[in-house]
C-alpha cells in the first residue's frame, strides 16, 4: 500500500508516511513534530495560547468530523458543559481508532506509519479541552497498530512530551491506548464509551450526549484519528491555510480517500476535500482493465450506492456526495466496474451487518439476519416472486428512528440503493430461480445449514 | 407536574415521567417490553413507538422524557406502522409454541400480537434455534428457553438493579443475543424467580410451576405471604382447592414488586390435609393399646365439650394457651379474650422461631433499612400476636417453664401444631406432652399431633381470612382462597365454638365482626376498621410480568394504616 497524492499537491496528511523512519518520536521531531505542541505549552505562560484560542482556530477551519458524519468538529467541542454547570467532572478525549467500517483503511495509515502525529492532534485537543486523560480507543484486530501506539506513547513520555507538568507548563496529560474487543458497532460514540467502561459495546439513547454524559458519566469528546490529525495541522499553520482547500467554507482541508475495488491501484490517496470523483479515479489508475464503470460506494459500506452515471461530476466532500443522495463517510470509495454483480455484492454487506448488529434494538437485531437470509436465498436461486419487493418493505422498517442508533440505516442503506438502482439483476435471479412462484424456503437438508451456520462462525 | 397531551387528552404527569408513563396516565395503551418501572431505561425493544410533535422521527416513548406542552401522537398511522414492524420482528423468530408454553395466557408478546400484531407471516426462512440453550436449567428456581427470548433484559436488569448480584448477561450478539449467567454462575439469589416474573414472554419460567397449571385456570386470591415478618403481599393463584403457586402482589409500601423464593415456594406447604374431623381419645382403644394413646374421629360437639369439660375442670393457673405468630390477629385476640379473660389463665403465650434474614429491595418503604425492608421472624404475625395481647414465651414465662419441668399444666392448648420449627423435635415434643391433657389446632399430621390427645381439624391460611401486622406494624388483610372440606372449621371458627360454650362469644360473628371487637379493645388498633387495611395492597394482577399496569392511585389508606407501627410498637 502506497499513499498517494495528485500531480502539485503537497501532501498535508500523508506528508511523513513514506519515511522509512516515520514511526519513530526522532524522525518525528527531526521533521519539526511536535512543534505546535511546544509553542503551544510555551505559550500558556505568556497568555498567547488559551484553550479558548485552540478551539477557535479549530471552529474557524470549518473542519468537519473525518469519523463518518462529519459533523463540525469545533462546534461539537463547544457542547462540553462549563466548568461551572459540570463540577468537579473531569473531561476525557477519546480517540476513535476503531476503523471497522468495510473498505475504509485510512486510519491505519496513520497508526502504523506515523503515530505521532495521532499523539500530536490528541495533545492539542486535550489543551482545548481541558483534558488531564485522554483515551485512544483502537480496533481490537489491529494488534500490530496496537503496539506501535503504546511504543509511541512511550517515547512521547519519556521525551517528557505527556505525563505531569510537561514541559513544565503545569499541563497535566496522559493518554492511554485502549484495544476493543472486536465489534464494528465499538466505533459508535456510546458504544465506544461502553466499551472503554468495559462493558458490552452497545449504543445507548441518546441524550444525554457523550459530550455531556460520556465515559464513566463525565464529559467526554469522540473524534476520529483523522480529524485529530487535522488539528494538529491546524495548530501548525493556522485555520485560513486550513480552509485553502475545499470547494466551499463548509468542506475544507486536505483529505484522504480509500480507493478499493475495480480500480488499478486501490490504496489511501490525499487530495483537497472537493476533488472530483472521476479525478479521483484517474488518480487511482482508473477502473481495472480499462473496464465500464457501474457503481460506486462512496463511503464505506453504510452509504447508498450510486450510479456511474451519479458520480459523472459529483465532487468528493460532505456536501457534494450527500447532494447525490449518499454520504461521504469515512471517504472509503468501493469502485465496481460492469463485472461486478450486485445482488452478490448487496449480499454480502448484509451478512456484514447481520453478523455485527448489536442485538439489543429488535428492528435490527430480527430485521439485519432476515435480510441476509432472504438476499442469500435470492441469489442461490432459490428466490421467490414477492422477495424483493418485501426486502424493500423490510428495509423500509428498519431505519429511521427504529433504532436506538443508527447501524440499521447503514444496514438498509445498500439492499434499498441496491435494488432501486439495480433491479433488474435481482429479477434476473429471480429468473432464475428454480420455481420462483411455489414458497419455497431455503434449503431444508440439515447437514447443509449446519455448514452453513459453521461457515458462519455460529457456535450454537 | 407537566401538562402533555396524548391522542388529543391532556394528562398532567410527574415532571420525571417519560412519554410511555404519560401514555398511560391518559388511559393509552402502548404495548411495551423492555420498560419497568423500577429498571433503567434502555430503550431497546422498539415496542412503544410514537410520534412525538417537533420529532421528525418515531420515537420510543420510554426514553423521551416528558416537558411541558408536549404533544404525543400514540396512536398516528406512522406510529402504529412502527409498532407493527416491530411486532414483526420479535415473531418471525419467536417460536410458535404457545400451546406448550407455560407463559400463556400471560404473556406479553402474545397479548400484544393478539391486540395488534399483523394477521399474516411474511417471513419463509428457517426459525432460529440456540441448540443447548432452550429448556435449560439456569438456577435452582428458574429454566430458560431461549428460543422465546425477545432480548428485552429486564431479567438483567433486575440482577443487576434489584437483586444487586448480577447474575444474568448477555451473550453473542446480533441475530443470535442471548441472556445467559456468567460463565460458572447460576441464577441463584434471594429473589431469583423474580426474574422469572419480570420477564415477558416463557424464557424464564419457574420449575416448581412448569407444566402444572394453564394460567388462565388459576384463581387468584389477595392474601399475605406466611413466610416471614416483612409480609409481602402475593396471589395466591390455585384451583380446584390445589395451591399451584405464589406470585407477588403489587404494594409500593411493602414489597414493591417482588417477593423471595423462601417465601414464594413456600405455596406448595399449603396443599395437603390429615385431617377431616376432630380426634379424641377413646377409652376403649386405649384400654386395647399398649402405649395408651388410642384416639378416634368424631363431630365437633364431642370433641369441643370434652375442651370445655377439661378447661373448666383444670386450675386457671394449670392452664397453658400458645397461640401463634402463623394466626390471625383476630384469632390470637380470640384466644387472648377465652384463655386470658375467661378461663382465666395468666398463661396465654406464643413462640415463634427466629429465621434466616429475609430481604426486600424497597427502598421508600417505611423501615426499610440500607434500601431493603428486612424480616427475621420466620412467621407473618408476632407483632400481631402480640398486639391482640398473647405474650412473648421467655424462659420464665408458663411454656418456658413447661419445658424445665417445673410447670405440669393441667390443659395445654396448642392453637396452631406448626407455631414453631421446634414442633417436628421429638424431644421438644415430648415435653409438652408432659401436660396433662394436650389439644392442638392442625392441619397436617406432625409429632405433635401424633401426641396429643385432642386434634381440631382447621382450613389452613387458604380456608381463611383474617390480618397480619407485619415487620413495619402494618395491619394487612388476607383473603379466602377455597373453602376446606365441611366440617373443618377455620382456626377463628374453632375458638368461636368454643368460646360459645364458655358463654362469652357468638358463632355467628364475622372474621370483621372480631377485627371490629379487637380495634375497640386494643389501644393500637384504635380507629382502624376492617376494610381500610383490605385496600392496601392491590388486588391480584392479570400478568406479573405487567403487574405494574394494575397501579392506581389513589391510595390513602396506605397512609392510614402507616400511621400504625409507632402505636403498634408501643403497645
Amino acid at each position: 500500500m502506497s499513499a498517494m497524492w495528485p500531480a502539485g499537491y503537497e501532501p498535508v496528511l500523508l506528508a511523513r508516511v513514506s519515511r522509512p523512519d516515520s514511526r519513530s518520536i526522532d524522525g518525528y521531531l527531526a521533521d519539526g513534530g511536535y512543534a505546535s505542541w511546544k509553542k503551544v505549552l510555551a505559550g500558556i505562560a505568556t497568555g498567547e495560547w488559551t484553550p479558548a484560542k485552540v478551539t477557535e482556530m479549530v471552529k474557524a477551519s470549518a473542519l468537519r468530523g473525518r469519523g463518518g458524519a462529519g459533523f463540525p468538529c469545533g462546534l461539537k467541542w463547544t457542547f462540553v458543559p462549563p466548568k461551572e454547570k459540570r463540577g468537579n467532572k473531569p473531561v476525557y478525549l477519546l480517540c476513535n481508532a476503531d476503523e471497522s467500517e468495510p473498505g475504509t483503511f485510512k486510519d491505519r495509515v496513520f497508526i502504523e506509519k506515523d503515530p505521532h502525529q495521532i499523539l500530536e492532534g490528541m495533545m492539542l485537543a486535550s489543551f482545548a479541552l481541558g483534558v488531564k486523560h485522554a483515551y485512544l480507543y483502537i480496533r481490537g484486530e489491529m494488534v500490530h497498530g496496537a503496539e506501535i501506539l503504546n511504543a509511541a506513547v512511550d517515547e512521547a513520555y519519556q521525551k517528557g512530551l505527556l505525563g505531569k507538568n510537561v514541559l513544565g507548563s503545569g499541563i497535566d496529560l496522559d493518554i492511554t491506548i485502549h484495544r476493543g474487543a472486536g465489534a464494528y458497532i465499538g466505533g459508535e460514540e456510546p458504544a465506544l464509551t461502553e466499551s472503554l467502561e468495559e462493558k458490552r459495546g452497545h449504543p445507548r439513547v441518546k441524550p444525554p450526549f457523550p459530550a455531556v454524559s460520556g465515559v464513566w458519566a463525565a464529559p467526554t469528546i469522540v473524534n476520529n484519528v483523522e480529524t485529530l490529525c487535522c488539528v494538529k495541522h491546524i495548530v501548525d499553520r493556522g485555520a485560513d491555510w486550513f480552509k485553502g482547500y475545499g470547494r466551499n467554507e463548509k468542506n475544507t482541508g486536505p483529505k484522504l480517500f480509500c480507493i478499493s475495488g475495480h480500480v488499478e491501484r486501490p490504496g489511501v490517496y490525499e487530495a483537497p476535500m472537493g476533488i472530483p470523483f472521476m479525478e479521483l479515479l484517474a488518480l487511482a489508475g482508473g477502473v481495472k482493465g480499462g473496464r465500464k464503470l457501474k457503481a460506486v460506494i462512496p463511503g464505506g459500506s453504510s452509504a447508498p450506492m450510486l450510479t456511474a452515471a451519479e458520480v459523472a461530476n459529483m465532487p468528493l466532500d460532505f456536501d457534494g456526495v450527500a447532494a447525490a443522495k449518499s454520504m461521504l463517510g469515512s471517504a472509503a470509495i468501493i469502485v465496481m466496474d460492469e463485472t461486478a454483480d450486485i445482488p452478490k455484492a448487496v449480499t454480502n454487506i448484509s451478512k456484514f451487518y447481520a453478523h455485527e448488529s448489536c442485538g439489543q434494538c429488535t428492528p435490527c437485531r430480527e430485521g439485519t439476519p432476515w435480510l441476509n437470509k432472504m438476499l442469500k436465498r435470492l441469489v442461490n436461486g432459490q428466490g421467490k416472486r414477492q422477495d424483493i419487493d418485501l426486502l424493500l418493505q423490510i428495509s423500509g422498517q428498519m431505519g429511521n428512528g427504529m433504532t436506538i442508533c443508527v447501524f440499521a440505516d447503514a444496514a438498509i442503506a445498500p439492499v434499498i440503493s441496491g435494488i432501486t438502482k439495480f433491479r433488474a439483476e435481482f429479477e434476473a435471479y429471480l429468473a432464475k430461480a428454480a420455481s420462483p412462484d411455489f414458497a419455497l424456503s431455503a434449503p431444508s437438508d440439515v447437514t447443509k445449514k449446519v455448514a452453513e451456520r459453521m461457515a458462519e462462525g455460529i457456535h450454537c | 407536574m407537566v401538562k402533555v397531551t396524548v391522542d388529543g387528552t391532556a394528562v398532567e404527569v410527574p415532571d420525571n415521567a417519560n412519554a410511555l408513563e404519560a401514555c398511560r396516565a391518559a388511559g393509552v395503551d402502548v404495548p411495551h417490553f423492555c420498560y419497568h418501572p423500577r429498571f433503567s431505561i434502555v430503550g431497546q425493544c422498539r415496542m412503544c413507538m410514537v410520534e412525538i410533535d417537533g420529532a421528525p422521527k418515531v420515537q420510543a416513548s420510554c426514553t423521551v422524557p416528558v416537558r411541558g406542552g408536549m404533544v404525543i401522537r400514540a396512536s398516528s398511522e406512522k406510529a402504529l406502522a412502527a409498532r407493527n414492524a416491530t411486532m414483526e420482528f420479535l415473531l418471525i423468530n419467536h417460536p410458535l409454541d404457545c400451546p406448550i408454553c407455560d407463559q400463556a395466557g400471560e404473556c406479553q408478546l402474545q397479548d400484544n400480537a393478539v391486540a395488534g400484531g399483523l394477521p399474516v407471516s411474511r417471513t419463509s426462512e428457517p426459525r432460529r434455534q440456540f441448540p443447548g440453550y432452550d429448556r435449560t436449567d439456569i438456577g435452582p428456581h428458574v429454566i430458560a428457553d431461549m428460543t422465546r427470548c425477545i432480548q428485552c433484559t429486564r431479567c438483567i436488569r433486575f440482577c443487576n438493579e434489584i437483586a444487586g448480584t448480577g447474575e444474568l448477561t448477555f451473550i453473542e450478539r446480533g441475530g443470535h443475543t442471548m441472556v445467559w449467567t456468567h460463565e460458572g454462575h447460576q441464577l441463584d439469589n434471594e429473589w431469583s424467580a423474580c426474574a422469572a416474573d419480570v420477564c415477558p414472554v416463557g424464557a424464564l419460567t419457574t420449575k416448581e410451576f412448569r407444566f402444572r397449571k394453564r394460567v388462565w385456570w388459576l384463581k387468584k386470591t389477595a392474601s399475605v405471604c406466611p413466610g416471614c415478618e416483612i409480609g409481602c403481599n402475593i396471589s395466591i393463584e390455585h384451583r380446584e382447592q390445589v395451591v399451584h403457586r405464589f406470585l407477588p402482589r403489587v404494594n409500593l409500601g411493602v414489597n414493591d414488586f417482588w417477593m423471595c423464593d423462601h417465601g414464594r415456594f413456600l405455596a406448595e406447604s399449603l396443599n395437603g390435609r390429615d385431617f377431616l374431623k376432630p380426634v379424641v381419645p377413646d377409652d376403649f382403644l386405649k384400654a386395647s393399646e399398649p402405649d395408651g394413646r388410642g384416639r378416634r374421629e368424631t363431630n365437633w360437639g364431642e370433641a369441643l365439650g370434652l375442651v370445655h369439660e377439661k378447661l373448666t375442670a383444670a386450675k386457671p393457673a394449670a392452664v397453658l394457651a400458645i397461640g401463634s405468630a402463623n394466626l390471625s390477629t383476630e384469632e390470637n385476640w380470640l384466644l387472648a379474650e377465652l384463655f386470658g379473660k375467661t378461663v382465666g389463665t395468666p398463661n396465654v403465650e406464643f413462640d415463634a422461631d427466629q429465621g434466616p434474614l429475609r430481604r426486600i429491595r424497597n427502598p421508600k418503604a417505611i423501615g426499610a433499612d440500607g434500601g431493603f425492608l428486612k424480616g427475621t421472624v420466620a412467621a407473618p404475625n408476632a407483632r400481631g400476636a402480640e398486639a391482640a395481647g398473647v405474650r412473648k414465651a421467655s424462659g420464665e414465662s408458663a411454656l418456658g417453664r413447661l419445658l424445665t419441668g417445673s410447670l405440669v399444666p393441667d390443659v395445654l392448648y396448642v392453637a396452631d401444631a406448626a407455631f414453631s420449627a421446634r414442633t417436628a423435635d421429638p424431644a421438644f415434643v415430648a415435653k409438652l406432652r408432659k401436660a396433662k391433657f394436650l389439644v392442638v389446632h392442625a392441619r397436617t399430621r406432625s409429632a405433635l399431633t401424633d401426641v396429643a390427645d385432642v386434634v381440631l381439624p382447621v382450613s389452613g391460611l387458604t380456608g381463611k381470612d383474617g390480618s397480619f401486622l407485619n415487620v413495619q406494624g402494618r395491619v394487612q388483610r388476607f383473603d379466602v382462597a377455597f373453602v376446606p372440606p365441611p366440617i373443618v372449621k377455620t382456626d377463628l371458627e374453632v375458638l368461636l365454638h368454643l368460646g360459645q360454650r364458655f358463654g362469652v362469644f357468638e358463632t355467628r360473628w364475622t372474621t370483621a365482626d372480631v377485627f371490629g371487637k379487637l380495634a375497640a379493645t386494643v389501644p393500637a388498633y384504635g380507629g382502624l376498621a376492617w376494610d381500610a387495611p383490605a385496600v392496601v395492597g392491590l388486588p391480584p394482577s392479570v400478568s406479573p410480568a405487567a403487574s405494574y399496569d394494575v397501579l392506581r392511585p389513589p391510595r390513602t389508606s396506605v397512609d392510614d394504616t402507616d400511621k400504625l407501627p409507632a402505636a403498634a410498637g408501643k403497645a
